[in-house]
């Protein structure tokens, strides 16, 4: 690894193509004196960002989310945009290994110039995934990519974490069996830009169109994030790239009412500083585990809770006080 | 029937041997999820409908004719093709003279995913894996001397189908010989390969289509070939067991039949040309019932379509004995293996028979290899007199209770499969993919701790070992030989000609022409296998998989085996964890398939076990570039690339994916090789660069244990 953090800074703003992937493990490695670089070349990088439509996409596993980025993405890249694709993929809670296997699936844009895709192991904490999908989207503007797309797939708060970094959020859902709406979390309505019904092709265009209509229905039930805004649903068929052209133009559109109204400004203050507040509880839970005493008394505590001999209530306020007597120091 | 009289007092004699333990304690639960009992009695096969009937009658359960072999034996058709046309002749006509009846030819898999000789894509893959063919020329001498009228000549040929057809029946037609005679079977079988053998070259739809105009071409003019030969081998070779094997082979023959009906043919017309080709395993017994409940399922799936004809409803199949089962260890086993799974496929009744030869895990077969391989059936058939009967093992008690429960099985997820809307269904869906991957990971887990045996592999595993045998070498000048070839035609055809059957092509596509008819014409005006295919591609569109992982299986087969293998799952996330403490991050591994190679069942297993260990691992797309693959590597930032190669690229792709790492300054990520390499390769390759070279039958505890020494040794100081 390398050290010194201007090998990393100049590489990501050169858009080099080798420096950017290094930095952006940097920016995911759990060492310390890693993060130390990485702090640093993210407040230097900082500048150079903001420029870029940052899109979150997410959906139930299937629906077609790397094959909608890989249409979407080429279609993009045609018209002469640079296009980043970060894909969060689930770390097995048991061996905390992962499969990472989403270029197979963006197969012509995994080979195309102008595309940086990076899949990335969700590696067990999804406040990780939070900080590392931020700062390595920060990193594909600095390298000036001109649309930032990520893609996770709807398990646990993940989606909501994505639409709270994206200027985007768009919903892919698929027709089912006809109770698509069983599918969808209310949390997730709330937070979408757009909902986009895949595979609208072949003998399921029919089905599409009605659950098209059910996602209007219930739409109507949630209040709208933006008052400048209500939410559309689409159909598109990502394998026969039907409907990305509208996806395109709705996401365009949006871009131009957000900037128009502000409202975008607003959206970016917000996250930054949702992001700091982030960072501050997450610095916060390093300290925490960090911490010599903790280290020593965390397991005879959580051994006490396990068995029951302990209440949580009672155990949560000694981890606090070992913290408090180490304050005094 | 009751239970023989004297059953109580067997159990008591049996559980004194035991020691004073049931005799029920010996059940052992195969693969499949059949228990198997100790004994089998007339009560265990009281009632079953799957038994009483003759060969020759429906529901085929027997044979599907009278006598078998008695009448006549199976057909001994040997699978061979490698190189140029010149050279896989003057093979075929040495096995003819030494006593082999049909053909069977392979072609390289450059043509088997529709691209000529001179594509920069497939510069690793000309001749090495099967006989490249890139016009009619080509075929021409691949049959030079070969009278067509009486040979049956089988083709393994599905993507490229129509290209390669019509450039055979062309071939045919300018020797002299009409299309009504010509007699042999086309593979054609394109839904297996979505599933397990991947040369599809366009998506399903349009696949089906051309399946569909091959069984309406060939109904017309063709009456004795068979259109289709509907593949369970390359099924279990991916890693089914039997179960599977069966269902989802005859799953496939729904759906084709499904679909020619959809195009307006009448059943009788194409039923009885519909053959199948199964896989034979270690399993032996179990594989004997295979055949026979295959052919009794068979028979019932196909009452649904009220078929007049008998014949319309009966199985006939050709056979191949497992090469996954044969191993690059202590060779010469594999050929008592070949004989024993020969064995297995002639007493289930198979119409005809390849056996593999004991080279197969390390390169194409020689003429000495392919003798001793061919031998096997000869002196199978000559010699131990066991074609003397039809269906020797019917009414025994074992053989007739697995039988039955194959069909009870297998029709559950025939059932399933329904459920889901058919086969392309089902494939869409990914089911059978992943159940087939799900065994296959299994597999290898029991084969690594053990409970699996394979001797010479882990049991009875020799010290020192050293090929003793000549290895079958493809040489890189083929590639040359075939693209001066094509300049050649090129020049010399007429060109206008040429390009208004291409044309015609591309309409038929667009419309409903039948696409084998155009193909024919545009073979005859020297329109090449790749020019045929893009023609096509054109309207179709490139099928790209998706690649589905599982996760869990191989850690959970090895963890139950008993608690030592427990630990050694444990031991090995523990170092991975390490790694992770040490520098940051989990090892990283991007596993990538490069050239035309399909074989996907090791790198799939490797992925997923390789996750199950604790490493984060990387699947790239089949059918990479060694440039691809770098830029994936480089992208993702992993610590190693491992290329899986199994058909014979190794010594091209390798040494390029390294360079190319090396000229965008990423050589600090090393490379490993895992696959079919002779060992006469290795030194090869390591002066190349790379870093470590699996074969096969390595257990994944050792492959996985060799990367963390590698990247303990370049990451933790
Ligand atoms: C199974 C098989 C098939 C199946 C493949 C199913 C599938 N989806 O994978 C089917 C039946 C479809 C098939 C078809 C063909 N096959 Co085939 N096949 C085999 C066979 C019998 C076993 C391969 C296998 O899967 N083994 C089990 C897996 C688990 O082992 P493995 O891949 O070797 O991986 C292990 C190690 O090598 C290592 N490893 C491998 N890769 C990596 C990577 C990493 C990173 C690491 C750490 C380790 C590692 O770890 C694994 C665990 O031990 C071999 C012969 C043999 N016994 O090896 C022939 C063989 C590879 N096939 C061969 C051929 C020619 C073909 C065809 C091209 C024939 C034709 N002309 O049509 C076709 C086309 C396939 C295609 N599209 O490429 C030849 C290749 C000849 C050569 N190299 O010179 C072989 C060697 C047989 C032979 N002697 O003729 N085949
Ligand atoms: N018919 C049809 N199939 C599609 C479409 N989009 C995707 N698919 C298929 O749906 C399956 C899943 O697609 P993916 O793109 O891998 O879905 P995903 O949402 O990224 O899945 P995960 O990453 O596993 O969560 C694949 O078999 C695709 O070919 C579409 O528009 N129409
Ligand atoms: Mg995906």
């Amino acid at each position: 690894m390398y050290k010194d953090p201007s090998y990393f800074i100049q590489g990501v703003l050169d858009n080099n193509r080798l420096t950017l992937a290094r930095t952006i493990t940097l920016i995911e490695s759990t060492l310390q004196t890693h993060q130390d670089i990485a702090r640093n070349v993210i407040s230097e990088l900082l500048p150079h960002t903001g420029k870029a439509v940052r899109l979150g996409i997410t959906g139930v596993p299937g629906a077609g989310k790397s094959t909608f980025i890989e249409s979407f993405g080429n279609m993009l890249t045609g018209r002469g945009y640079r296009v980043a694709v970060l894909a969060i993929d689930p770390s097995s809670t048991r061996s905390g290994g992962s499969i990472l296997g989403d270029k197979t699936r963006m197969e012509k844009l995994a080979i195309n110039d102008m595309a940086f895709i990076r899949p990335s192991p969700s590696g067990g904490s999804l406040g990780g995934v939070a900080r590392k999908t931020r700062e390595t989207m920060l990193l594909c503007e600095a390298a000036g990519f001109d649309v930032i797309i990520v893609e996770t797939v709807g398990v646990g708060q993940s989606e909501t974490t994505v639409a709270s970094m994206v200027d985007f959020f768009m919903v892919l859902q698929i027709s089912g069996a006809g109770d698509e709406l069983q599918g969808i979390k209310k949390g997730v309505l709330e937070v979408a830009d757009a909902i986009v019904v895949n595979k609208a092709d072949g003998d399921n265009v029919t089905r599409a169109k009605l659950a098209k209509k059910q996602y209007e229905t219930a739409l109507h039930l949630v209040t709208p994030s933006s008052p400048n805004w209500s939410p559309p649903v689409m159909t598109c068929s990502a394998l026969e790239e039907i409907g990305l052209e509208e996806a395109w133009e709705t996401i365009k559109q949006h871009k131009k009412i957000m900037s128009a109204t502000g409202e975008l400004d607003e959206k970016r203050k917000d996250q930054a500083m949702s992001w700091m507040w982030f960072l501050v509880k997450e610095g916060l839970e390093n300290w925490f585990y960090n911490n010599e005493e903790i280290k020593k008394v965390l397991p005879t505590i959580t051994a006490a809770v396990e068995s029951g001999k302990k209440a949580p209530t009672r155990a949560a306020d000694e981890l606090v006080s070992v913290l408090g007597s180490d304050l005094l120091f | 029937m009751a239970q023989n009289p004297n059953y109580n007092e067997w159990v008591e004699m049996a559980t004194k041997q035991m020691k004073g333990k049931s005799p029920d304690t010996l059940t052992w639960k195969s693969p499949e999820g059949i228990d198997v009992k100790c004994l089998y009695t007339a009560a265990d096969i009281e009632g079953m409908d799957t038994v009483g009937s003759l060969p020759g009658m429906a529901p085929y359960t027997r044979g599907p004719m009278a006598t078998m072999y008695a009448g006549r034996p199976w057909t001994i058709r040997q699978y061979a093709g490698f190189s140029t046309a010149k050279e896989s002749n003057a093979f075929y006509r040495r096995n003819l003279a030494a006593g082999q009846k049909g053909l069977s030819v392979a072609f390289d898999l450059a043509t088997h995913r529709g691209y000529d000789s001179d594509n920069p894509r497939v510069a690793g893959d000309i001749g090495k894996a099967g006989v490249a063919i890139d016009s009619i020329e080509d075929m021409k001498i691949l049959f030079d001397g070969i009278p067509l009228d009486k040979m049956s000549v089988s083709m393994t040929m599905n993507g490229a189908v129509i290209p390669i057809l019509g450039m055979w029946i062309a071939a045919a037609e300018e020797s002299g010989v009409k299309q009504e005679q010509l007699n042999g079977t086309i593979q054609n079988d394109i839904l297996k390969e979505y599933l397990t053998r991947n040369t599809y070259i366009y998506p399903p739809a349009p696949s089906m289509r051309i399946v569909s105009d091959i069984m309406a071409f060939a109904s017309k003019n063709m009456p004795r070939y068979n259109t289709i030969s509907i593949s369970g081998y390359h099924i279990m070779e991916a890693g089914a067991d039997s179960v599977l094997q069966t269902a989802f082979t005859l799953a496939d023959g729904i759906e084709y039949v499904r679909a020619a009906i959809a195009s307006g043919m009448d059943i009788d017309t194409f039923a009885p040309r519909l053959s199948f080709f199964f896989g034979i395993g270690m399993n032996f017994f179990m594989d004997i019932a295979m055949l026979r409940a295959a052919r009794f399922l068979w028979h019932r799936s196909m009452q649904q379509f009220n078929p007049k004809n008998p014949k319309s409803s009966m199985l006939r199949t050709h056979c191949q004995t497992s090469g996954w089962s044969l191993t690059e260890q202590d060779p010469y086993n594999n050929i008592i293996r070949t004989t024993l799974e020969a064995m297995s496929a002639t007493l289930g009744g198979t119409q005809s028979l390849h056996t593999n030869s004991y080279d197969e895990a390390v390169c194409l077969p020689t003429d000495f290899s392919a003798r001793i391989a061919r031998n096997t059936q000869i002196i199978i058939q000559e010699e131990t007199h066991t074609c003397k009967v039809a269906d020797p093992l019917g009414g025994s008690y074992y053989i007739e209770y697995l039988t039955n429960q194959i069909v009870e099985k297998a029709q559950e997820i025939l059932d399933e499969i329904e459920e889901i809307g058919g086969m392309s269904k089902a494939i869409e869906s990914g089911m059978p993919k992943m159940r087939i991957e799900e065994s296959a990971a299994r597999r290898q887990a029991r084969i690594d701790q053990g409970s699996d045996v394979i001797v010479g592999v882990n049991k009875y595993r020799l010290e020192n070992e050293k090929l003793d045998f000549d290895i079958l070498e493809v040489p890189d000048s083929v590639r040359i030989e075939q693209i001066e070839r094509i300049k050649e035609i090129k020049s010399t055809r007429n060109e206008a000609e040429t390009q208004a059957c291409l044309e015609a092509i591309t309409k038929a596509a667009e419309g409903n022409g039948n696409l084998l008819e155009v193909a024919v014409a545009a073979a005859k005006a020297r329109a090449t296998v790749g020019e045929i295919s893009d023609a096509m591609e054109k309207v179709f569109g490139r099928y790209v998989a998706t690649t589905q992982c599982v996760s869990g299986a191989y850690s959970s087969e090895y963890s139950e085996a008993n608690a030592e293998s427990a630990t050694v799952i444990e031991d090995f996330r523990k170092r991975t964890e390490n790694f992770l403490e040490k520098t940051g991050r989990r090892p990283r591994i991007l596993v990538t398939k490069m050239g035309q190679d399909g074989h996907d069942r090791g790198i799939k297993v490797v992925a997923s076990s390789f996750a199950d260990l604790g490493f984060d691992v990387d699947i790239s797309p089949m059918f990479q570039t060694p440039d691809e693959a770098a830029k994936m590597a480089i992208e993702n930032d992993v610590h190693i690339v491992g290329a899986s190669s199994l058909a014979a690229g190794h010594k091209t792709l390798v040494p390029e994916l390294i360079e190319k790492l090396k000229a965008q300054g990423a050589g600090e990520i090393g490379v490993v090789a895992g696959g079919v390499i002779p060992p006469s390769d290795y030194d090869f390759l390591y002066d190349n660069g790379c870093k470590a070279i699996f074969g096969p039958g390595t257990p994944i505890t050792t492959s996985a244990g060799k990367v963390m020494d590698l990247l303990e040794a370049q990451y933790i100081k």
